[in-house]
C-alpha cells in the first residue's frame, strides 16, 4: 500500500486555513506539538475518571497530529481527526490521560449502520525496541486501552435493550422467552443469541473501555480488563475524555515511576462512518516520561 | 491482490486471498418460473435460526418480487448503479470489472452502506408489476408478457470468492473446506458491520442485541447430516434443490445440481458480474423482460430459457425436476430409466423413486358407493 504523502500535506494545509480563518473566535492558545509526553505526579485520588478535576489546570498540554490510516483498507478517504490535545498525571498507582478532539455530532451507535464514536491510547506491551506503531507485529505485542461512547452508554445507562434502541418496534413474541412453550427458557434464549452463547465480550454490558492485545493488524483481542476506567464528556462539537489505567500491569504494559515507554493515538467519529480500521491515528510512537 | 479463476465469468478475478476451493461447494437451485412467494421458506428459516432479539428484522431467506422489490431497498439497483455498465463478450467472457476490482483504494470492495431505514421494509413492492402502460386488452398475449413480475427466493450464496470475508479486518468470516459453507466466527466478531456494507446481496446483517454480523448458516448442523436446509425442505412449491456443485471441469452428469447448472445450462448464478461466484443458481422465469434477465443471469440467460422450452422432450430433466422436492435428503447422484427417476445419497443409498409422468387415472364424478360426488381437492 502507498502511503500517502498527499495526505499529510492537506490535513495540514487545511488546519492552517481553519486556524487562519476563525476571525470570530476568541484567540486561544494553541497548544505546542507534543514531543514527550511527561506525566506529571499529582497529589490527588485518580480512582475516579474525571474531565474537569482542578489538576488538569496546571497539567501540561501538547497536540499529536492524527491522519487517516494509510496502510490498509478499509481506511478513511481522508482524515477526518487531525488532532488530539493530550495531558497525563499519575498519582503514584494509577496514569490519568485527558484527551480532547473536534468532532461535530456525538455518536454511539445502537441501531443498524450506526457508529460510535471512540479513541484508543496504545503502548508496548513490553520493554526494549517499540513495535511497529500500527498495531504492533508477531512477538512484539501493544497494548490498547478502547473507549467508545458505546461503552460509556452501557455503563451508565446498561446495555440498551432492543425497545431502548427502536421504541417504535413490536414482536408478537420471542418463542425462546414464551414461559410456557417447552422451548422457552433463558439458556434456550441464550443458544439463539450467538454472540452471547460464545461469550463474545462485544455482546454484554461494557465498562466504558476495553483492554486489548494485539500482534499486528487483524488480531487484537479483548483481555481480561485490569481495572482501567473511562469518562468522556461532548459539548460544544468536542470529546473532552479521560481514561485512567493502571501505571503497572502484569503482564501487560507499564509505567513505572522515574521511567519511559511510547504511546500512540487512534480516534473514530462514528458519525462519518468509521469503526474498525477506519479511524485516524498518529503515525509514529510519542515517547512517555513518567516522573 | 491474489488472482483466482471464476468460471462464472470465464477468466481470473482480483481477490485479497488465494483461492483454494472447498472439498465440496454448498449450492442451491431454484426454478424461478415456480416460485408463488409464499414466503414458507422465509418463516422457516425465521423459526428456525432468528427468531431471538436483535433479529427481529433479519431474513436470512427472503423472497422479493422482481424487478420493483428488494430487502434491503433497491440492494441490486444501487450497488449496479456504483459499478456502473460493464460488458461480456459474445463468448460469455466478462470484461467489465468485478466490485473488487472496481474498489477504490481506500475499500476492499466497491459497496453501498445500507442505512437503518433500508432494512425496514423486507416486502415492498411485492406482486408490483413491471413493463409498459396498463390499457385494455390482454397482457400475456406475448412470451416474454409485456407486463411482468417474478419471485426471487434469496439466501447467502456461500460465495466461493464471498466479498464479506474479503472485507472483514478481523479475518472473523471463514469458508469451511470441507462444504463451502461461509460462517461468521461469533467469538471474532466486533460488529464493525464491514461485511453487511461489502455484501452486494445483502446477506450479512448487524444484530444490534449481540453486536455481531449475523448470516444464513447454510444450515450446516442439517447439511452434516446430509439433510438439505429448512427453506429447502419446507418450501411448497418444490421450486428448490440443494446439493453439491463442481466446478465445470470436475462437473458429474448424474449429479443433480451439476446437471443443471452444468450439462443443461438450465440454471445460472445472479449477478455473476459482481465477481464473487455465488452459489445460489436460478433457472430463469421464461416471461420476463429479457433485457433485465441479462442484466441479472447474464448472457446465458437466453439460451437457459430456450432449453427450458425443450424440457417437454428431455426425458431425464423433467425426471430430476420430479425428484426435486421429493427428499429432505441429499442427492448426490440421481437416475432416470424406464419412467422412473431415483435419487441417492453420498454412500449410493437409494433415497427417492419417483415416476417421471404420474399417472392419470379418470374416476366417475359421482361415487357411487359412498353416495357423494368426488371432487380433485386434496
Ligand atoms: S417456499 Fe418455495 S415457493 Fe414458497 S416462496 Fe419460498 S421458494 Fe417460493
Ligand atoms: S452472499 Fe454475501 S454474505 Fe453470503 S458469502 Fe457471498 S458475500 Fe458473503
Ligand atoms: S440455508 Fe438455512 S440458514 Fe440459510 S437461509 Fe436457508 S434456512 Fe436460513
Amino acid at each position: 500500500m502507498n502511503t500517502p504523502t498527499w495526505a499529510l500535506s492537506a490535513a495540514f494545509t487545511f488546519s492552517l486555513a481553519a486556524f487562519g480563518c476563525s476571525k470570530s473566535a476568541p484567540p486561544v492558545a494553541k497548544p505546542t506539538p507534543l514531543t514527550t509526553l511527561e506525566i506529571k505526579k499529582v497529589s490527588a485520588d485518580l480512582s475516579k475518571p474525571d474531565p474537569a478535576a482542578s489538576y488538569w489546570k496546571d497539567a501540561p498540554e501538547g497536540l499529536v497530529t492524527l491522519l487517516a490510516q494509510p496502510m490498509i483498507a478499509p481506511r478513511p478517504e481522508t482524515t477526518t481527526t487531525d488532532s488530539v490535545i493530550v495531558q497525563a498525571v499519575h498519582d503514584g498507582t494509577r496514569a490519568a490521560f485527558r484527551l480532547r478532539w473536534k468532532d461535530t455530532e456525538k455518536s454511539e451507535a445502537g441501531r443498524l449502520g450506526e457508529f460510535s464514536d471512540g479513541l484508543a491510547l496504545e503502548f508496548p506491551l513490553r520493554d526494549g525496541p517499540p513495535p511497529p506503531v500500527m498495531m504492533g507485529a508477531k512477538d512484539m505485542p501493544v497494548h490498547l486501552f478502547h473507549w467508545r461512547a458505546q461503552y460509556q452508554r452501557d455503563k451508565e445507562q446498561g446495555k440498551p435493550s432492543i425497545k431502548d434502541l427502536y421504541p417504535n418496534q413490536s414482536i408478537d413474541m420471542y418463542p425462546h422467552e414464551y414461559k410456557e412453550a417447552p422451548v422457552g427458557s433463558p439458556s434456550a434464549a441464550e443458544k439463539f443469541s450467538p454472540g452471547v452463547a460464545e461469550g463474545n465480550p462485544q455482546s454484554y454490558a461494557k465498562t466504558g473501555v476495553d483492554e486489548i492485545v494485539a500482534e499486528g493488524f487483524s488480531t487484537s483481542s479483548v483481555q481480561e480488563g485490569h481495572g482501567s476506567l473511562a469518562q468522556g464528556a461532548w459539548a460544544n462539537g468536542e470529546w473532552t475524555l479521560v481514561i485512567v489505567r493502571p501505571l503497572v500491569i502484569d503482564g501487560g504494559s507499564t509505567l513505572k515511576p522515574g521511567g519511559t515507554s511510547n504511546i500512540a493515538f487512534a480516534v473514530w467519529q462514528g458519525g462519518k462512518g468509521e469503526v474498525g480500521s477506519r479511524k485516524c491515528l498518529t503515525m509514529q510512537w510519542t515517547p512517555v516520561k513518567v516522573q | 491482490m491474489s488472482k483466482v479463476k471464476n468460471w462464472h465469468l470465464k477468466r481470473e478475478v482480483e481477490y485479497p486471498y488465494d483461492g483454494s476451493r472447498p472439498s465440496r461447494q454448498w449450492a442451491i437451485i431454484f426454478d424461478l418460473n415456480k416460485c408463488i412467494a409464499c414466503q414458507t421458506c422465509t418463516l422457516a428459516c425465521k423459526t428456525t435460526w432468528t427468531s431471538g432479539k436483535g433479529q427481529e428484522y433479519m431474513f436470512w431467506n427472503n423472497v422479493e418480487t422482481k424487478p420493483w422489490g428488494g430487502f434491503p431497498l433497491g440492494w441490486d439497483m444501487r450497488v449496479l448503479e456504483k459499478l456502473g455498465r460493464q460488458e461480456w463478450n459474445q463468448q460469455g467472457e466478462y470484461l467489465g470489472k468485478t466490485l473488487i476490482e472496481a474498489a477504490p483504494a481506500h475499500e476492499r470492495v466497491l459497496h453501498f452502506a445500507p442505512t437503518d431505514e433500508d432494512w425496514m421494509y423486507p416486502n415492498v413492492g411485492e406482486d408490483d408489476c413491471a413493463g409498459a402502460k396498463m390499457e385494455g386488452g390482454g397482457h400475456m398475449a406475448t412470451m416474454p408478457h409485456d407486463k411482468w413480475f417474478f419471485y426471487l427466493p434469496r439466501t447467502c450464496a456461500h460465495c466461493t470468492y464471498p466479498a464479506c470475508l474479503a472485507a472483514c479486518p478481523r479475518k472473523a468470516i471463514y469458508k469451511r473446506p470441507e462444504d463451502g459453507i461461509v460462517l461468521i466466527d461469533q467469538t471474532r466478531c466486533k460488529g464493525y458491520g464491514e461485511c453487511v456494507r461489502a455484501c452486494p446481496y445483502k446477506k450479512s446483517m448487524y444484530n444490534p442485541h449481540t453486536r455481531t454480523s449475523e448470516k444464513c448458516v447454510g444450515c450446516y448442523p442439517a447439511v452434516e447430516e446430509g439433510v438439505q436446509p429448512q427453506c429447502v425442505v419446507n418450501c411448497i412449491g418444490k421450486i428448490r434443490v440443494m446439493g453439491f456443485v463442481s466446478p465445470p471441469e470436475k462437473a458429474r452428469d448424474d449429479n443433480p445440481v451439476d446437471f443443471l447448472i452444468h450439462k443443461l445450462g438450465l440454471a445460472l448464478p445472479y449477478y455473476p458480474q459482481l465477481g464473487l461466484e455465488p452459489n445460489i443458481y436460478y433457472i430463469p422465469p421464461i416471461h420476463a423482460d429479457r433485457e433485465y434477465l441479462r442484466q441479472m443471469f447474464g448472457p446465458k440467460v437466453d439460451a437457459a430459457i430456450e432449453r427450458y422450452k425443450k424440457l417437454p422432450d428431455d426425458a431425464v430433466a423433467q425426471g430430476l425436476l420430479c425428484l426435486i422436492g421429493s427428499t429432505d435428503r441429499i442427492m448426490h447422484r440421481f437416475e432416470v430409466n424406464k419412467g422412473m427417476a431415483v435419487g441417492f445419497d453420498d454412500k449410493g443409498a437409494e433415497l427417492v423413486r419417483v415416476p417421471v409422468v404420474e399417472p392419470v387415472i379418470e374416476r366417475a364424478a359421482y361415487d357411487d358407493k359412498l353416495g357423494a360426488i368426488r371432487n380433485n381437492t386434496p
